[in-house]
């Protein structure tokens, strides 16, 4: 092993695991939580929405997530303008989250595809706050530079629609911005199953970020685990390198030497 | 008092952002809280007081990706 200190660094931000995980979509907060232990993961996605006045007893979601280990990151999903993304990072902030924001403007609500146009200037406004922000984009290499130009701390790709499970649809896409990348390409949406999650990896990308893959399987607490190792397969196989692809064989046992 | 809070109307008698959290069973650390769209900082919840027709907005964390 050439490289022991493999840490992910985002801003400020040190992570061993490469495993970001959501918090939506589970049957119940305590799966959920088990889900989160299996995964490894050091940093859990949360939204930001209104509290519900008529339901008072509901407990918090937030008692089940081991703020000692991991650290939430806000999102803005729902957002469809800069303004409302910005607005909901400083609502973020002011519930006590950590200052830094995955930043995600939608531009479309059938295939949840991101509005870079908004993304961009929201990037622009919260990185003069001080906001460390990951942003949430199309595979595309031209805007993944603009996100890096504007000070984004990370730049997420997205690897397919959001919650479609197709996995990484265009691996060169992902390529292409991982070779021209000066900051953490995490892979974000369309991880289905772990070797989804895997093939991101060994692209080289700094991470992955899922929800739905693991909060719908059948077993989330098992998928998370799967994840975890796919996660930690991948960056292996990217770090120590592949062989070429090769259109004919290569004998693996020596050719000489054998009885005639 | 009238307030609109989340979109709902809701006649309270409370004159601080304080004393509205402790009326509605919320936890103070866990919520941020805009008061016509202002951000109320935590530190200010004490002395932000209240009147006729304010609109606020009071969220929290919630599950997502």
């Amino acid at each position: 092993m050439v490289k022991i200190d493999d840490l992910l660094r985002i801003g400020d931000f040190k992570f061993t695991s490469r495993l970001f995980i959501g918090t939506g979509k589970y049957a119940n907060f305590e799966i959920m939580k088990m889900a989160h232990e299996a995964s490894g993961a050091e940093v859990v996605t949360v939204a930001i929405r209104r509290v519900d006045l008529n339901d008072k007893g509901k407990e918090s979601m937030l008692s089940y997530i081991d703020t000692n280990k991991i650290t939430i990151l806000p999102n803005t999903a729902g957002c469809f303008t800069a303004e409302e993304a910005i607005r909901t990072a400083r609502l973020a902030k002011a519930a006590g989250l950590p200052n830094w924001i995955k930043l995600e403007v939608i531009g479309d609500q059938k295939t949840l595809m991101p509005d870079n146009e908004e993304t961009l200037k929201a990037t622009k406004v919260l990185v003069k706050e001080g906001f460390t922000v990951l942003a949430y984009t199309n595979d595309d290499i031209v805007y993944a530079k603009k996100f890096e130009e504007a000070g984004a701390a990370s730049v997420m790709p997205l690897g397919a629609p959001i919650g479609s499970g197709q996995g990484i649809l265009n691996p060169n896409n992902i390529k292409i911005i991982l070779e021209n990348a000066k900051v953490p390409i995490i892979v974000d949406a369309g991880v289905g199953t772990a070797s989804d999650a895997t093939i991101a990896m060994e692209l080289g990308a700094d991470g992955v970020l899922l929800n739905t893959g693991v909060a719908l399987a059948k077993d989330p607490v098992r998928m998370a685990r799967a994840m975890k190792l796919a996660v930690e397969s991948g960056r292996d196989a990217f770090l120590a390198g592949r062989i070429p692809k090769k259109l004919y064989a290569s004998a693996s046992s020596p050719i000489e030497g054998v009885m005639r | 008092m009238k307030l609109t809070i989340n979109g709902e109307k809701k006649e309270l008698n409370c004159n601080k952002v304080s004393d509205l959290l402790n009326a509605l069973n919320l936890e103070k650390n866990i919520v941020a809280v805009e008061l016509n769209k202002n951000i109320v900082h935590r530190e200010n919840f004490e002395k932000t007081k209240l009147k006729d027709n304010d609109k606020l907005e009071i969220v929290k964390a919630v599950g997502g990706g």
